[in-house]
C-alpha cells in the first residue's frame, strides 16, 4: 500500500513539473488578459495618431503600394520563365568557354526579367544544372538591374531623362561582367556551399499549375522583403529631415558613397528603387545612379538570401567586391553620360 | 506557412488594393492618379491567385511536407499582412503639415517667358505659379493684383502660417512642398484646407530672387480637400 501511495505522489509531482496544472496565480492572469490588450490598443491608438507616426505609415504604405504592381509583373514573368522555359535551354545557349559565357549570361539578364529576390534562387539552380558559376553570377547581378520592367520603371521615375536609363543599363551590365570575370580569375569553389538541386517542373503537374505556384511563391517571398524595405525607407524618410539629407549632397564623391551605402541599407526592390532615387533630389545624378546600380546587386536582404543559397563565406566576399565594382562602374558611366 | 494561409494573405492583399483603388479614392493619398489602373489590375490578379490557390490546393495540403519545391516562404512574408490590413481598415491620411514643416520649400523654376495674366479678379493661381511670378517675373505682372490660391495650413513660428501644397513626383515617399507665407488672416489649425485671396506682401524687390514669397490675406475661407490634392493645380470645380 505504501508503495502505491508513493507512486501516486510521484505522479502528482510529475504532473506539476509538466506544468499541466493551472498556475496558482491564474486570477492575476485572467485580470491581465482582460486589461492588457485593451490598454495596449488604447496606447497604440494614441501613439498611432501622432503626426510623425501618421506620416511614417503614409510613406511606408506609399512605397509598398507604388511598388506592388511592378513586383507582381516581375514575379509573374519570372514564374513564367521557371515554368515554361525548358531546363536545358540556358546551357545550350551559353558558349562553352566560361570567359565568353560570362558576357552572354550577363546580357541574357536583360531578356529574363525577375526581381533580385527571385534571381538568387534562379542563379542557384543554374549552377545546379551545370552552368559555370561565373556566368550564373553575372546573370544574378544583371537580371534584376537591366531587365525591361526595371528599365521601364526607371524611365517612368525619371521622365524626360533617357540618359539615366541608358547609364543604369551600362553601369549595371559592366558591373555584372566585371564581377563574372573576377570570379573566373579569383573565385574558389570551396567558398560555395554545394547548391541544392532545384525541383523544377515536376511530372504529373501542368505547366500552368507550376507557373501559378512559382508566381505565388515568388510574390509572397519578395513581398515580405518589399514591406521590410518600405519600413526601412519610411523610417529613414520621416526620421531624417530632407534638409539634413541635402547637406550630404554637396560633395560629389561623398554623395556617391553615401547613396551607395544607403542603397545597401534601405534594401528597396529593384523594381521600385528608381522611384526612391528620383525622390532624392538635391543629390547629383551620379550619386543617384550609384544608388540604382548598387541597390539591386547588394543590399541587406540580398546578402541574407545569398548566404542562405550559396553560404556565408561566399556572400560576404561577393557582396563586398560587388559594392566596390558597382561604385566604380557607376562613377565612370555617370561622369561620361550624365 | 500553410498554403491556406498563403492563399488568405493573397486574398487580403488583393482586397486591400481593390478597396483603395476601385471602391474608394484612398490610393490618391499615396500615389498619383495614373497608378490607379495598375493597382486595380494588381488587386484582381492577387484575388484570382488567392482564390485559385484555395480551390486547387485543397487536396494537396496533406502531402505538402514531402516537397519543399514552391511551398516554403520565409517568415518575413507575414509582413505583407501589415499593408493589407492597413489598406483595408486603417488607411493613414495624406501627407500634410507635419511633412511640409520639416522640408525646405521646393525650388520653383519657370524656364520660359511669362505670359500676360488674365484680367479676372481675383485671379486664381497655383502656389508654384505665384512663387515663380514673385521671384522671376521681371515684368512684375502680379503687382497690385488680387490673387486667389488654395492649399492647406502649415503653422509656422510666432503665430504665422504658410499656405502649402505637397507635390508628388511618384509616390508619397518623394513628396515636396511649395509654401507661401500668409500675413494677416485668422490662425487656423494645421492641415485645414483654405482658399486665400489677397495681394503680394511687399518684401525685397519683386521679380528678383530677393522678393519674399508672401501674401497679405484679405479673405480666408475653409474649403474641402480637393481631389487633386497632391498636385499644385487649380482646385477642380
Amino acid at each position: 500500500m505504501q508503495k502505491t501511495g508513493a507512486l501516486v505522489v510521484d505522479d502528482q509531482a510529475a504532473v506539476l513539473d509538466d506544468g499541466r496544472e493551472p498556475p496558482r496565480h491564474w486570477p492575476l492572469l485572467l485580470v491581465g488578459a482582460a486589461v492588457v490588450p485593451g490598454t495596449l490598443l488604447f496606447l497604440l491608438g494614441r501613439w498611432g495618431d501622432a503626426p510623425a507616426v501618421q506620416a511614417w505609415r503614409t510613406v511606408c504604405l506609399a512605397v509598398t503600394v507604388q511598388a506592388l504592381p511592378f513586383l507582381l509583373l516581375g514575379t509573374a514573368l519570372s514564374g513564367a520563365i521557371n515554368a515554361f522555359v525548358p531546363e536545358g535551354v540556358f546551357n545550350r545557349i551559353l558558349p562553352r568557354r566560361p570567359v565568353l559565357a560570362v558576357p552572354v549570361a550577363g546580357v541574357a539578364g536583360a531578356v529574363l526579367p525577375g526581381c533580385e529576390c527571385a534571381s538568387v534562387p534562379v542563379a542557384g539552380s543554374l549552377i545546379g544544372r551545370g552552368v559555370p558559376p561565373a556566368a550564373a553570377f553575372a546573370f544574378l547581378l544583371s537580371a534584376p538591374a537591366i531587365n525591361p520592367v526595371v528599365l521601364t520603371a526607371t524611365a517612368i521615375a525619371f521622365p524626360g531623362n533617357p540618359a539615366m536609363v541608358l547609364a543604369r543599363l551600362l553601369a549595371s551590365l559592366a558591373t555584372a561582367l566585371v564581377m563574372g570575370w573576377l570570379w573566373l580569375r579569383f573565385g574558389r569553389a570551396e567558398w560555395l556551399k554545394p547548391v541544392v538541386r532545384h525541383t523544377g517542373h515536376r511530372p504529373g503537374r501542368s505547366r500552368l499549375d507550376e507557373f501559378r505556384r512559382g508566381f505565388q511563391h515568388d510574390f509572397l517571398h519578395a513581398g515580405g522583403f518589399l514591406v521590410l524595405g518600405a519600413i526601412a525607407a519610411a523610417t529613414f524618410n520621416v526620421a531624417v529631415p530632407r534638409s539634413v539629407l541635402d547637406t550630404f549632397a554637396a560633395a560629389p564623391w561623398l554623395s556617391v558613397l553615401f547613396l551607395a551605402g544607403l542603397a545597401v541599407l534601405l534594401a528597396v526592390c529593384s523594381e521600385a528603387d528608381a522611384f526612391l532615387a528620383a525622390s532624392l533630389t538635391g543629390f547629383p545624378p551620379v550619386a543617384r545612379l550609384a544608388f540604382m546600380v548598387v541597390g539591386p546587386m547588394v543590399d541587406l536582404k540580398l546578402i541574407a538570401l545569398q548566404a542562405g543559397t550559396f553560404g556565408r563565406a561566399f556572400a560576404v566576399r561577393f557582396s563586398a567586391a560587388t559594392v566596390v565594382v558597382a561604385v566604380a562602374c557607376s562613377a565612370l558611366t555617370g561622369w561620361g553620360l550624365l | 506557412m500553410k498554403r491556406s494561409l498563403q492563399a488568405g494573405l493573397l486574398v487580403l492583399c488583393g482586397l486591400g488594393l481593390l478597396h483603395v483603388s476601385l471602391f474608394t479614392d484612398l490610393c490618391l493619398r499615396y500615389v498619383k492618379e495614373g497608378m490607379r489602373l495598375p493597382l486595380i489590375a494588381s488587386g484582381v490578379v492577387l484575388l484570382v491567385l488567392g482564390i485559385a490557390s484555395v480551390v486547387l490546393d485543397r487536396a494537396e495540403e496533406a502531402d505538402e511536407h514531402h516537397h519543399h519545391g514552391h511551398s516554403g516562404v520565409p517568415r518575413v512574408t507575414w509582413l505583407l499582412l501589415l499593408p493589407a490590413l492597413s489598406l483595408l481598415v486603417y488607411a493613414p491620411p495624406a501627407l500634410g503639415a507635419y511633412t511640409a514643416a520639416r522640408q525646405p520649400a521646393k525650388a520653383v523654376v519657370h524656364d520660359s517667358d511669362f505670359d500676360p495674366l488674365p484680367r479676372t479678379s481675383p485671379l486664381p493661381m497655383t502656389l508654384s505659379d505665384f512663387t515663380s511670378r514673385v521671384r522671376q517675373d521681371r515684368g512684375q505682372a502680379i503687382k497690385g493684383r488680387t490673387i486667389r490660391m488654395t492649399g492647406f495650413v502649415t503653422p509656422g513660428d510666432g503665430g504665422s502660417w504658410e499656405l502649402t501644397r505637397i507635390i508628388l513626383n511618384c509616390c508619397a515617399a518623394d513628396a515636396q512642398s511649395v509654401k507661401v507665407r500668409i500675413h494677416g488672416g485668422p490662425a487656423l489649425p494645421a492641415n485645414t484646407w483654405v482658399t486665400v485671396t489677397g495681394t503680394w506682401h511687399p518684401g525685397g524687390t519683386l521679380g528678383t530672387g530677393s522678393a519674399q514669397v508672401g501674401l497679405d490675406a484679405r479673405t480666408v475661407t475653409k474649403v474641402p480637400r480637393p481631389a487633386n490634392g497632391y498636385q499644385d493645380a487649380l482646385p477642380l470645380g
